[in-house]
Protein backbone atom coordinates (compact mmCIF):
# COMPACT_ATOMS: atom_id res chain seq x y z
CA UNK A 1 0.00 0.00 0.00
CA UNK A 2 1.24 3.51 -0.71
CA UNK A 3 2.65 5.33 2.29
CA UNK A 4 1.19 8.75 3.10
CA UNK A 5 2.74 10.84 5.84
CA UNK A 6 0.98 13.68 7.62
CA UNK A 7 2.94 16.33 9.51
CA UNK A 8 1.01 18.74 11.74
CA UNK A 9 1.68 20.10 15.22
CA UNK A 10 -2.07 20.01 15.90
CA UNK A 11 -3.15 16.67 17.39
CA UNK A 12 -6.77 17.37 16.51
CA UNK A 13 -5.90 18.08 12.88
CA UNK A 14 -4.03 14.76 12.76
CA UNK A 15 -6.99 12.97 14.36
CA UNK A 16 -9.25 14.48 11.73
CA UNK A 17 -7.04 13.33 8.83
CA UNK A 18 -6.68 9.89 10.45
CA UNK A 19 -10.45 9.44 10.55
CA UNK A 20 -10.78 10.58 6.95
CA UNK A 21 -8.10 8.21 5.63
CA UNK A 22 -8.73 5.10 7.74
CA UNK A 23 -10.98 3.57 5.09
CA UNK A 24 -8.56 4.26 2.23
CA UNK A 25 -6.17 1.64 0.79
CA UNK A 26 -3.10 3.49 2.08
CA UNK A 27 -0.63 3.22 4.94
CA UNK A 28 -0.58 6.37 7.08
CA UNK A 29 2.13 7.69 9.37
CA UNK A 30 1.66 10.88 11.37
CA UNK A 31 4.14 13.27 12.94
CA UNK A 32 3.69 16.33 15.14
CA UNK A 33 7.24 17.52 14.31
CA UNK A 34 8.62 17.90 10.79
CA UNK A 35 12.19 17.28 11.92
CA UNK A 36 11.20 13.82 13.22
CA UNK A 37 9.57 12.91 9.90
CA UNK A 38 12.63 14.21 8.06
CA UNK A 39 14.97 12.11 10.21
CA UNK A 40 12.97 8.98 9.34
CA UNK A 41 13.05 9.87 5.65
CA UNK A 42 16.81 10.37 5.81
CA UNK A 43 17.02 6.99 7.56
CA UNK A 44 15.31 5.28 4.64
CA UNK A 45 11.54 5.81 4.85
CA UNK A 46 10.15 6.50 1.36
CA UNK A 47 6.68 8.08 1.41
CA UNK A 48 4.51 8.16 -1.71
CA UNK A 49 2.74 11.34 -0.61
CA UNK A 50 3.52 13.96 2.03
CA UNK A 51 0.85 16.22 3.50
CA UNK A 52 2.22 18.90 5.80
CA UNK A 53 1.09 21.91 7.80
CA UNK A 54 2.87 25.23 7.21
CA UNK A 55 3.00 26.98 10.60
CA UNK A 56 4.82 24.67 12.98
CA UNK A 57 7.41 25.35 15.67
CA UNK A 58 11.08 24.34 15.15
CA UNK A 59 10.69 23.49 11.43
CA UNK A 60 7.89 25.01 9.37
CA UNK A 61 6.33 23.52 6.25
CA UNK A 62 8.51 25.44 3.80
CA UNK A 63 11.71 24.53 5.63
CA UNK A 64 10.55 20.91 5.66
CA UNK A 65 9.80 21.05 1.93
CA UNK A 66 13.27 22.48 1.16
CA UNK A 67 14.87 19.66 3.13
CA UNK A 68 12.70 17.07 1.38
CA UNK A 69 13.78 18.32 -2.02
CA UNK A 70 17.41 17.93 -0.98
CA UNK A 71 16.94 14.24 -0.19
CA UNK A 72 17.18 12.10 -3.37
CA UNK A 73 14.35 9.77 -2.28
CA UNK A 74 11.87 12.64 -1.82
CA UNK A 75 13.18 15.03 -4.46
CA UNK A 76 9.97 14.58 -6.49
CA UNK A 77 7.58 13.11 -3.93
CA UNK A 78 4.14 14.77 -4.27
CA UNK A 79 3.67 17.14 -1.34
CA UNK A 80 0.51 18.97 -0.33
CA UNK A 81 0.35 21.90 2.10
CA UNK A 82 -2.56 21.68 4.54
CA UNK A 83 -2.79 25.01 6.30
CA UNK A 84 -4.91 27.87 7.64
CA UNK A 85 -2.92 30.26 5.43
CA UNK A 86 -4.70 31.66 2.38
CA UNK A 87 -2.25 34.32 1.12
CA UNK A 88 -1.53 34.00 -2.65
CA UNK A 89 2.13 34.97 -2.13
CA UNK A 90 2.61 32.02 0.23
CA UNK A 91 1.04 29.70 -2.34
CA UNK A 92 3.44 31.07 -4.94
CA UNK A 93 6.34 30.50 -2.58
CA UNK A 94 5.18 26.90 -2.10
CA UNK A 95 4.81 26.39 -5.84
CA UNK A 96 8.34 27.70 -6.42
CA UNK A 97 9.64 25.22 -3.87
CA UNK A 98 8.02 22.33 -5.73
CA UNK A 99 4.78 21.95 -3.84
CA UNK A 100 2.09 19.85 -5.54
CA UNK A 101 -0.96 21.59 -4.12
CA UNK A 102 -2.50 23.73 -1.40
CA UNK A 103 -5.40 22.80 0.89
CA UNK A 104 -6.93 25.38 3.22
CA UNK A 105 -8.19 24.29 6.64
CA UNK A 106 -10.77 23.36 7.62
CA UNK A 107 -10.66 20.85 4.78
CA UNK A 108 -13.64 18.98 3.41
CA UNK A 109 -13.14 15.23 4.15
CA UNK A 110 -14.48 14.12 0.75
CA UNK A 111 -12.17 16.49 -1.08
CA UNK A 112 -9.13 15.43 0.93
CA UNK A 113 -9.92 11.82 -0.03
CA UNK A 114 -10.28 12.86 -3.66
CA UNK A 115 -6.97 14.72 -3.58
CA UNK A 116 -5.12 11.72 -2.15
CA UNK A 117 -6.83 9.41 -4.65
CA UNK A 118 -5.89 11.71 -7.52
CA UNK A 119 -2.24 12.21 -6.51
CA UNK A 120 -1.65 8.52 -5.80
CA UNK A 121 -3.76 7.44 -8.80
CA UNK A 122 -5.79 5.09 -6.62
CA UNK A 123 -8.93 3.47 -8.04
CA UNK A 124 -11.81 5.93 -7.52
CA UNK B 1 4.54 53.56 37.03
CA UNK B 2 2.35 51.45 39.29
CA UNK B 3 -0.24 51.57 36.53
CA UNK B 4 2.20 49.90 34.13
CA UNK B 5 2.90 47.19 36.70
CA UNK B 6 -0.84 46.51 36.89
CA UNK B 7 -1.11 46.36 33.10
CA UNK B 8 1.83 43.95 33.04
CA UNK B 9 0.13 41.71 35.60
CA UNK B 10 -3.14 41.83 33.68
CA UNK B 11 -1.37 40.88 30.44
CA UNK B 12 0.33 37.96 32.19
CA UNK B 13 -3.06 36.83 33.50
CA UNK B 14 -4.60 36.99 30.01
CA UNK B 15 -1.73 34.88 28.68
CA UNK B 16 -2.27 32.23 31.34
CA UNK B 17 -6.02 32.12 30.66
CA UNK B 18 -5.37 31.73 26.94
CA UNK B 19 -2.95 28.86 27.52
CA UNK B 20 -5.60 27.15 29.69
CA UNK B 21 -8.24 27.69 27.00
CA UNK B 22 -5.97 26.13 24.35
CA UNK B 23 -5.23 23.11 26.56
CA UNK B 24 -8.85 22.54 27.56
CA UNK B 25 -10.14 22.96 24.04
CA UNK B 26 -7.52 20.53 22.72
CA UNK B 27 -8.29 18.02 25.48
CA UNK B 28 -12.04 18.12 24.87
CA UNK B 29 -11.70 17.60 21.12
CA UNK B 30 -9.11 14.85 21.57
CA UNK B 31 -11.54 13.04 23.91
CA UNK B 32 -14.23 13.34 21.26
CA UNK B 33 -11.99 12.10 18.44
CA UNK B 34 -10.66 9.28 20.61
CA UNK B 35 -14.25 8.17 21.31
CA UNK B 36 -15.05 8.25 17.61
CA UNK B 37 -11.95 6.28 16.65
CA UNK B 38 -12.54 3.64 19.32
CA UNK B 39 -16.10 3.14 18.13
CA UNK B 40 -15.21 3.28 14.43
CA UNK B 41 -17.60 6.17 13.87
CA UNK B 42 -17.38 7.78 10.50
CA UNK B 43 -16.33 11.41 10.45
CA UNK B 44 -18.57 13.80 8.54
CA UNK B 45 -17.82 17.30 7.30
CA UNK B 46 -19.18 19.04 10.41
CA UNK B 47 -17.14 16.96 12.86
CA UNK B 48 -14.04 17.29 10.69
CA UNK B 49 -14.51 21.05 10.66
CA UNK B 50 -15.02 21.15 14.44
CA UNK B 51 -11.77 19.23 14.99
CA UNK B 52 -9.90 21.56 12.67
CA UNK B 53 -11.24 24.68 14.40
CA UNK B 54 -9.05 23.65 17.34
CA UNK B 55 -6.00 24.29 15.17
CA UNK B 56 -7.32 27.74 14.26
CA UNK B 57 -8.07 28.52 17.92
CA UNK B 58 -4.55 27.49 18.94
CA UNK B 59 -2.87 29.53 16.23
CA UNK B 60 -4.97 32.60 16.96
CA UNK B 61 -4.35 32.47 20.72
CA UNK B 62 -0.65 31.70 20.26
CA UNK B 63 -0.34 34.74 17.99
CA UNK B 64 -2.15 36.86 20.60
CA UNK B 65 0.18 35.60 23.32
CA UNK B 66 3.17 36.51 21.14
CA UNK B 67 1.70 40.01 20.81
CA UNK B 68 1.28 40.20 24.59
CA UNK B 69 4.92 39.17 25.08
CA UNK B 70 5.98 41.91 22.68
CA UNK B 71 3.81 44.49 24.49
CA UNK B 72 5.19 43.45 27.88
CA UNK B 73 8.75 43.85 26.56
CA UNK B 74 7.99 47.34 25.18
CA UNK B 75 6.34 48.41 28.44
CA UNK B 76 9.32 47.07 30.39
CA UNK B 77 11.78 49.07 28.26
CA UNK B 78 9.70 52.21 28.74
CA UNK B 79 9.40 51.61 32.46
CA UNK B 80 13.19 51.28 32.85
CA UNK B 81 13.80 54.43 30.78
CA UNK B 82 11.31 56.35 32.88
CA UNK B 83 12.84 55.21 36.17
CA UNK B 84 16.41 56.05 35.10
CA UNK B 85 15.68 59.48 33.63
CA UNK B 86 12.29 61.14 33.78
CA UNK B 87 13.49 63.55 31.08
CA UNK B 88 13.46 60.67 28.64
CA UNK B 89 9.88 59.82 29.47
CA UNK B 90 8.25 61.93 26.76
CA UNK B 91 10.54 60.55 24.09
CA UNK B 92 10.10 57.02 25.38
CA UNK B 93 6.32 57.20 25.43
CA UNK B 94 6.28 58.06 21.72
CA UNK B 95 8.47 55.03 21.02
CA UNK B 96 6.22 52.90 23.23
CA UNK B 97 3.14 54.03 21.31
CA UNK B 98 4.79 53.18 17.98
CA UNK B 99 5.85 49.75 19.21
CA UNK B 100 2.42 48.95 20.60
CA UNK B 101 0.77 50.03 17.35
CA UNK B 102 3.16 47.83 15.35
CA UNK B 103 2.46 44.90 17.65
CA UNK B 104 -1.29 45.41 17.29
CA UNK B 105 -1.03 45.54 13.51
CA UNK B 106 1.06 42.38 13.42
CA UNK B 107 -1.47 40.61 15.67
CA UNK B 108 -4.35 41.71 13.41
CA UNK B 109 -2.50 40.46 10.32
CA UNK B 110 -1.98 37.09 11.98
CA UNK B 111 -5.66 36.92 12.96
CA UNK B 112 -6.54 37.26 9.31
CA UNK B 113 -3.81 34.90 8.10
CA UNK B 114 -4.55 32.07 10.53
CA UNK B 115 -8.32 31.93 10.08
CA UNK B 116 -8.30 29.60 7.10
CA UNK B 117 -11.64 29.23 5.36
CA UNK B 118 -13.40 30.25 8.60
CA UNK B 119 -12.71 33.90 7.80
CA UNK B 120 -13.91 33.70 4.22
CA UNK B 121 -17.62 34.23 3.77
CA UNK B 122 -17.80 32.36 0.48
CA UNK B 123 -14.96 29.94 0.98
CA UNK B 124 -13.78 28.12 -2.08
CA UNK B 125 -13.69 24.45 -1.20
CA UNK B 126 -11.53 23.48 -4.13
CA UNK B 127 -8.07 22.11 -3.46
CA UNK B 128 -5.57 24.06 -5.51
CA UNK B 129 -3.13 21.97 -7.51
CA UNK B 130 -0.05 23.57 -9.01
Amino acid sequence: MPLVIFVDDSETALASTRMVTNSMPIEVKQYTEAQVALAEIKAGMVPDLIITDLNMPVMNGFEFLKELRAVPATKRTPTLMLTTETKPELKQQGKALGLTGWIVKPFNPAQLKQAITRVLRLPA
Amino acid sequence: MMMLDSIDELLEHIKEVQVDVMELSNESLMKMSSFMEKNNLEIDEDISTALQYQDIITQQLTATNEAINSMKKSIDIFSHAYKSDEGLANESIVKLKDKLNATLQDAKDKKSRFSGKHATEHADDEIEFF
